[in-house]
């Protein structure tokens, strides 16, 4: 038979090691497919949703209270936004941890990192389109930061905002980077990165000379092993979007109101608590880009891993990266509960 | 890996069912859409079963929002109800502005008769100027009785009071203990209070204090258990500044009416409260005044005249007289153009009373309805003094026994 399109998305074969749970995660394959939900459930809340600032929080009210299966929608989206950020993170401390980040697939590990910031501008963003009494100090935080850069603050903060108060008018801004702006980039980026991988080899393993297990499975054999993975997830998904609800509040009033617990949204958390110790330029900005680029040049400043430990889970010859990610992850995280704790 | 796909296939197919029916199991929304606004609110979903709250605010022109804020399109109770105004009451005077204001409803200009807000908030039941200023006199925080402060800062355009602002009482920079005390013991009556614990302390705040006779029900016939709410419900002892309240069980009507000591006639705890005391005494007549003394007036003679005069009368011939829209708001009477109702001194139309063709005088009740018939002083054997018309020269032959 000859392969139909799904099929002939795929190699006809690869190794079986490039395939493996255990090596892999599923984390990109995951990711792929969480993306594919944001995409339909976003477009089936566009047919609702109405990005203006006096109409925009009764029309999420209305998407979750009044459009059949609006709610599960939206919640579906909500969590599926959450959950690709999560996704998105375990790929990347498997990328680390396993040691592919090799001299030939740096370019694609520099995509990826792209893709990572990318989903958390998304998540942001489309956090603030629920324009409730929630969101206005998030937002004013937010975007206050940018004009704390030096020299380009203003135009940054003008171009996210445009004009006037940011919970007055920055709403259709961040409507358009939300389903365009940083989508288009998304979906560009993520396929250059899902080709580069295939042009890249396939998912990295050691040289077929240096691999314990030569063998080889079909790509009816892959299609099955995605197909698995999303009916788990996507059964998952399903359930946490009909027991845990989108947050919802009551709609933004004007001239906005801060509300009492002024939370930055969860992946923000550790950036907020930072903000409460100095400087907003260097803790909100610098601080950020800074761990950003650290990332960004681990497969560049530090020693490559052995040709054999590609693939191999904390291998010696990448401990270093290893040590400097696990550092990364543990600050994030550390500031994460402080804030939780502290607010 | 054709056994865990089924698996995980009838796995997704068991969670879209499970999702099915929590979604079946959802709210049956009920809509509104309210001629004022124009804009769909759900909250009959919940509440369809509240009594419409007054003839003059029906649920289907008015709605819930207008008055009550809160989301409209919200199926969620927390959701919904997270932005309402002032709670379960909008009226409440620090939002009363935006829900009762509403713009053009009760915060228009006098002219109007729709100066309902800023009456309400220049009246001694707001201020309670009067009881600050003779405490802050009597312990010598202030070198007389005049009103300078209230409960909070309030200005008004200059009047014949004489009083154009009042700055707020505040009982921490107070340097008096019994002041201090008066501060935090004795500032539950006003309108913006919070009452005291008890069930005989039952009322809302603003407008609700007085007009909210019943669940989710406003009104103009109010009854005088509403003002017992705070009046009548015992005594301040001005040595320790506390409220001492009253311990007796009223059994009966002239029990409940006043406290033991007071003496009062058959009329004062026959009729209610709002039968005598007008409009603008009990609301306020829009300007600030120092002391409840400076804004009540009707005495007995208001009715009764004396014996050398006859009450003031007034033929209904405007209609657009005051009267009618109090009739037809409390619609206890069917009053008609060419009808001869009293007026108090300061003209304010005593609308639920009647001159019958024998020269005697009808009342109905505002709140019980019952017909009352009485007759003026002037050509009876009554001893007064007409120079003496104060309550208690009255009682001296008037009063009843308990």
């Amino acid at each position: 038979m000859r392969p139909g399109f799904v099929q002939h998305l795929h190699p006809p074969t690869i190794p079986a090691a490039q395939a493996r749970w255990r090596h892999t995660l599923g984390a990109g394959g995951i990711a792929i497919f969480l993306a594919l939900v944001l995409a339909i459930t976003g477009i089936l809340e566009m047919f609702y949703y109405v990005p203006e600032p006096v109409q925009a929080a009764h029309s999420v009210q209305q998407i979750t209270y009044h459009v059949p299966f609006g709610a599960l929608t939206r919640n579906l989206h909500y969590w599926a936004a959450q959950l690709l950020l999560v996704v998105a993170g375990i790929h990347l401390l498997r990328v680390v941890f396993t040691a592919v980040y090799s001299r030939t697939r740096r370019f694609n590990y520099l995509l990826g990192l792209a893709l990572f910031v990318l989903v958390i501008l998304l998540d942001f963003t489309g956090y603030i389109l629920r324009w409730d009494i929630d969101v206005c100090w998030p937002l004013v935080t937010g975007t206050n930061l940018l004009k704390t850069v030096p020299l380009l603050g203003g135009l940054l903060y003008r171009m996210a905002v445009g004009g006037g108060e940011a919970c007055s008018t920055a709403l259709i801004r961040f409507y358009t980077w939300h389903i365009f702006g940083l989508s288009i980039f998304v979906v560009v980026l993520g396929v250059w990165h899902a080709f580069r991988v295939r042009r890249d080899g396939g998912i990295a393993v050691p040289p077929p000379k240096k691999r314990a297990a030569p063998e080889r499975i079909s790509r009816d054999e892959l299609v099955r092993r995605e197909v698995l993975a999303m009916l788990v997830v996507g059964a998952a998904l399903l359930l946490l979007a009909s027991v845990a609800p989108a947050p919802i509040a009551s709609a933004m009033t004007q001239p906005p109101t801060v509300t009492a617990e002024a939370r930055a949204p969860w992946f923000f958390l550790w950036v907020q608590r930072l903000l409460q110790w100095g400087d907003p330029f260097v803790l909100g900005v610098l601080v950020p880009l800074l761990v950003l680029a650290v990332l960004a040049l681990i497969p560049y400043v530090l020693p490559q891993p052995a040709e054999e430990d590609i693939g191999r889970w904390f291998s010696r010859s990448g401990r270093a990266a290893q040590v400097v990610v696990s550092l990364v992850f543990v600050g994030v995280l550390a500031l994460t509960l402080l804030q939780l704790a502290g607010a | 890996m054709r056994v865990p796909l089924t698996v995980a296939t009838a796995f997704l197919l068991m969670t879209f069912g499970t999702v099915w029916l929590l979604d079946a199991g959802q709210l049956k929304p009920v809509e509104l859409i309210p001629t004022l606004t124009g804009e769909t609110e759900y909250c009959l979903t919940c509440h369809e079963d509240l009594p419409e709250i007054s003839a003059a605010h029906p649920v289907a022109t008015f709605g819930c929002v207008l008055c009550h804020g809160g989301e409209r399109l919200a199926l969620d109770a927390d959701v919904a109800h997270s932005s309402m105004r002032g709670g379960a009451n909008p009226s409440d005077l620090a939002v009363v502005e935006a829900s009762c204001g509403g713009g053009d409803c009760h915060s228009g200009t006098e002219a109007e008769q729709r100066d309902h807000i800023h009456r309400v908030m220049t009246s001694v039941q707001s201020t309670y100027a009067g009881a600050i200023a003779s405490i802050r006199y009597t312990y010598g925080a202030q070198p007389d009785q005049g009103a300078y402060l209230g409960i909070s800062s309030i200005t008004d355009e200059p009047s014949a009071t004489g009083i154009g602002s009042l700055d707020t009482f505040d009982s921490l920079s107070e340097s008096h203990p019994s002041v201090k005390a008066f501060g935090e013991n004795c500032l539950t009556c006003h309108l913006n209070a919070v009452p005291r614990d008890g069930e005989a302390f039952t009322r809302s705040t603003g407008c609700a204090s007085c007009h909210a006779v019943g669940e989710h029900t406003l009104s103009t016939a109010i009854p005088y258990a509403q003002c017992n709410a705070c009046h009548n419900r015992g005594n301040y002892d001005l040595r320790t500044m506390t409220f001492v309240e009253r311990t007796d069980e009223a059994a009966t009507r002239i029990q409940d009416y006043y406290q033991p000591i007071a003496q009062f006639t058959q009329c004062e705890y026959t009729l209610d409260c709002i039968d005598c005391h007008t409009r603008s005494e009990v609301m306020g007549d829009g300007d600030l005044h120092a002391s409840k003394k400076d804004i009540q007036y009707v005495q007995c003679k208001t009715c009764h005249g004396t014996l050398t005069e006859l009450p003031h009368t007034r033929i209904l011939t405007d209609p657009d007289d005051i009267a009618f829209t109090m009739a037809f708001l409390n619609p206890v009477v069917d009053l008609q153009l060419g009808d001869t109702v009293l007026v108090t001194e300061e003209g304010e139309p005593l609308w639920n009373t009647r001159l019958l063709p024998d020269g005697t005088y009808a009342m109905i009740g505002k709140a019980s309805r019952q017909e009352f018939t009485f007759r003026p002083v002037m050509g009876t054997a009554c001893e007064q003094n007409p120079e003496e018309q104060g309550s208690q020269y009255c009682h001296e032959c008037h009063a009843v026994e308990r």
